[in-house]
């Protein structure tokens, strides 16, 4: 008995079986009155001006940071990328091997997430604008540089080969046989990444790095819900907005999608891509103006509290077995959530369109509300711990995977879908055996990547205590214990890297055709 | 008795022009029908306004005498008993060669049964006995379908079809791309399946083949231009239907 591939992408979704018998023991009861009076606030966000005004203002910055953050991961790693690139080293140095050790290097800064990144920051150089930007830049700089050193690692060498026994010189080589089919990829690939920075400025925020997230977070804990629908609304529209610019940039410029099962003609309307990176420039030089952004600052260091001497025979002590066991359990649970609960969803709504739009509008609010946003409205029912960190980041990457789904199963042609429909089997059967049969490997593939970004991203859920090592860590900072944090912070390290390296196994496992129809169905890297 | 299909005044409007023009058009229990005319002649459009994919812009669709289904599940009804065999197949390469022959019963089972055949063999002597009757061997149940060959695949699209268990058979241009014997070898196959009271509408470009057909049917611009037995079909009125168009 082997479930056919259609029902792999429902069988993460049993892990509600335990969660639903879970949830009756942890749940308090105290604040259903709280969660109602949330949810009619929806209704009525407050309008009044000084209210929008100052959201508009933290959406400002938090817009900005996303911004410079983008642009300065975007350099980092486009230049990264070429230089942990195996193909370049063997072109210009007949030697690939600095590329590896450069890879295993920009390893540390990618496992560790924006959040640490920014919190440690914060403690050496104190609280600018500038932190929230290099916290961004730094990880996603790392992980830009590794996919483009993957995707350029990935391209066919043939003419790359060709213009070098023509005695072309290496680098003009490089440019002229990779640049071309490199690009359209970094920048299909690098419009999701925008969106990802700002999803990332405004999680910064919650935890007091300016902006949005911190009004976000003071509006919720002051229980000022029609002040925090004004910002969740405004925040909501300038998300669906730039989805939207994105996807159709993506769509005009013939930019290969992320689930992408058909690889189409890319890269297109070359004179509109090279203006619209020369008016982005400025710009960021504008907003970095606008947002006082000094990067000098970041080498004035503040004056640490004395840091005891480190005493490790306590940072042994700390039940680390228990602590990977919680932050694994806590992963695996959202996940399952995220991935399971996706395809079920769009299966009931899909036939039914105001239904869809509603799971749709769930999906995009799932995205923009950051998850420890949602674990702290979930304290007001559950009681805090493992599950209720899981559910808050299960339902962020709920709608992160829920759009994706979709989107790739709008894109993707359905003749065999038709046909079962043409022969009188109803809509969801028809979805089920004729769309998801062909998308179950790639949207698992994307699954397991997105896992091991969970992994990373647990940390995040740490406020609500109980979570292993995110809590740990969240705690070991507030208390400046810079043992156990030094450690915590390689111990976690670590775990992702392992995280990755199985999410990268598992990935291609999927992604290998039993029949070897064809290359493996993905844009390259750029699904990361 | 009523007639199995009938199509009445069907419009279908295009971007420019309209796809199907007024076209009418009646199919009774055991007939076998060709459908002629240059690309884009609006034969695959007619077909989907058959098989209930396209609903059309003006005209009516009668089926066994019954207006086309109001309600969702009424309309679903019908189309099970519409079966069309289409040039690309449209198996599902990721399941089985049983499960793809059960997914032609998704119109009358329901969920259980549904997810169920995604987990285990499911009515395999009825399964096999559809291979059989198309001279396969009941071995493929557990393979693949990516792991057939070109021949087995198309046999399997046929299987799938007999196991629908239609009243009419729809193929649209099912010979386009096959050598002249294959061609000859699966119009002779589905000339016998369509046996009545099965009725059987096929449309293709090769005016050579049309011995075993009752009726022949010619489709140009969206327009029917005739409609009459094959054996009085004159050179001069294929000549006209391809009149400007690239021969096949």
């Amino acid at each position: 008995m082997r479930p056919a591939a259609p029902l792999w992408v429902l069988l993460p979704a049993l892990v509600l079986l335990p969660l639903l018998a879970l949830l009756p023991g942890i749940s308090h009861g105290g604040g259903w009155e709280l969660v109602g009076e949330f949810a009619a606030a929806a209704l009525q966000p407050s309008l009044e001006p000084l209210v929008v005004g100052s959201v508009l203002g933290g959406l400002g910055v938090t817009a900005g940071i996303a911004l410079l953050g983008w642009a300065a991961s975007l350099a980092l790693g486009l230049v990264l990328g070429i230089a942990s690139s195996r193909v370049v080293w063997h072109t210009c140095c007949g030697n690939a091997a600095p590329a590896s050790w450069i890879r295993r290097l920009l390893a540390l800064p990618r496992s560790i997430h924006e959040l640490l990144w920014g919190l440690l920051l914060l403690q050496l150089v104190g609280l600018q604008p500038v932190v929230a930007v290099v916290a961004i830049a730094i990880p996603f700089g790392a992980l830009v540089a590794r996919v483009v050193s993957d995707l350029l690692d990935a391209l066919p060498t043939a003419n790359l080969e060709a213009l070098r026994c023509g005695g072309v010189a290496g680098p003009a080589a490089l440019v002229t046989a990779l640049g071309p089919p490199l690009l359209p990829q970094v920048i299909s690939y690098s419009g999701y990444r925008l969106e990802c920075a700002l999803r990332s400025a405004t999680m910064l925020g919650v935890f007091g790095l300016g902006g949005l997230g911190t009004e976000l977070r003071l509006t919720l804990q002051s229980l000022a819900f029609r002040e925090l629908w004004t910002g969740l609304w405004l925040l909501l529209a300038v998300m669906l907005l730039l989805e939207a610019l994105v996807g159709w940039l993506r769509r005009r410029w013939a930019m290969p999608a992320r689930l992408g099962l058909h690889r189409r003609g890319v890269g297109r309307q070359g004179r509109e891509i090279l203006v619209a990176s020369l008016v982005l420039l400025p710009s960021l030089g504008l907003v970095a103006w606008q947002l006082g952004i000094e990067p000098a600052g970041l080498l004035r260091w503040q004056g640490l509290p004395p840091l005891g001497p480190a005493d490790w025979g306590a940072v042994l002590a700390l039940p680390w077995a228990s602590l990977a066991g919680s932050t694994l359990l806590l992963t695996l649970l959202a996940a399952a959530l995220a991935v399971g609960l996706a395809p079920l969803m769009l299966l009931v709504a899909q036939p039914c369109r105001p239904l869809l739009a509603l799971v749709q509008g769930l999906w995009a609010l799932g995205r923009l509300w950051p998850p420890p946003l949602t674990a702290l409205l979930l304290l007001f029912v559950l009681q805090p711990g493992l599950v209720t960190g899981a559910l808050a980041l299960g339902f962020h990457n709920l709608g992160i995977l829920g759009r994706l789904l979709l989107e790739a199963a709008e894109t993707s042609g359905a003749p065999q879908q038709q046909a079962l429909l043409a022969a009188g089997a109803g809509p969801r059967l028809a979805l089920l055996y004729g769309r998801f049969s062909s998308l179950a490997r790639p949207y698992l593939a994307y699954g397991a990547y997105r896992s091991d970004v969970i992994l990373r991203e647990s940390v995040v859920v740490g406020l609500v205590g109980a979570t292993g090592l995110g809590s740990q860590l969240l705690e070991s900072l507030s208390s400046f214990a810079g043992d156990e944090l030094l450690a915590l912070v390689l111990v976690y390290a670590a775990l992702t890297l392992l995280g990755e390296d199985l999410s990268d196994r598992a990935r291609l496992w999927l992604l290998e055709t039993p029949h070897g129809d064809g290359p493996p169905q993905e844009a390259g890297g750029a699904w990361r | 008795m009523a007639p199995l299909l009938v199509l009445d005044n069907i419009c279908v409007r295009g971007r420019s022009q309209h796809r199907l023009d007024r076209v009418s058009l009646q199919l009774e229990p055991g007939e076998r029908v060709a459908l002629l005319g240059p690309s884009g002649a609006g034969k695959s459009t007619l077909l989907a306004v058959a098989n209930g994919l396209l609903a059309p812009d003006q005209g009516s669709v009668r089926w066994q005498g019954q207006p086309r289904g109001r309600t969702v599940r009424a309309r679903r009804r019908q189309q099970a008993r519409i079966g069309t065999l289409w040039q690309d197949l449209r198996l599902i390469e990721e399941l089985t060669v049983q499960q793809n022959l059960n997914a032609a019963r998704l119109a009358v089972w329901g969920w259980p049964r549904a997810l169920l055949n995604l987990l285990l063999p499911l009515e395999t002597a009825a399964c096999a006995a559809v291979l059989q009757r198309l001279d396969l061997d009941p071995a493929l149940l557990n393979q693949p379908v990516s792991a057939l060959s070109g021949g087995q695949r198309q046999r399997v699209a046929l299987a799938r079809l007999l196991r629908q268990d239609p009243l009419l058979l729809l193929a649209d241009e099912p010979l386009a791309s096959l050598d002249p014997r294959l061609a000859a070898d699966l119009l002779a196959l589905l000339l016998e399946l369509a046996s009545p009271p099965r009725a059987l509408l096929l449309s293709l470009h090769r005016p050579d083949l049309l011995a075993g057909f009752d009726r022949v049917v010619g489709l140009r611009a969206g327009l029917l231009v005739f409609d009459q037995a094959g054996s009085s079909l004159e050179t001069s009125q294929l000549e006209a239907l391809y009149a400007g168009a690239e021969r096949p």
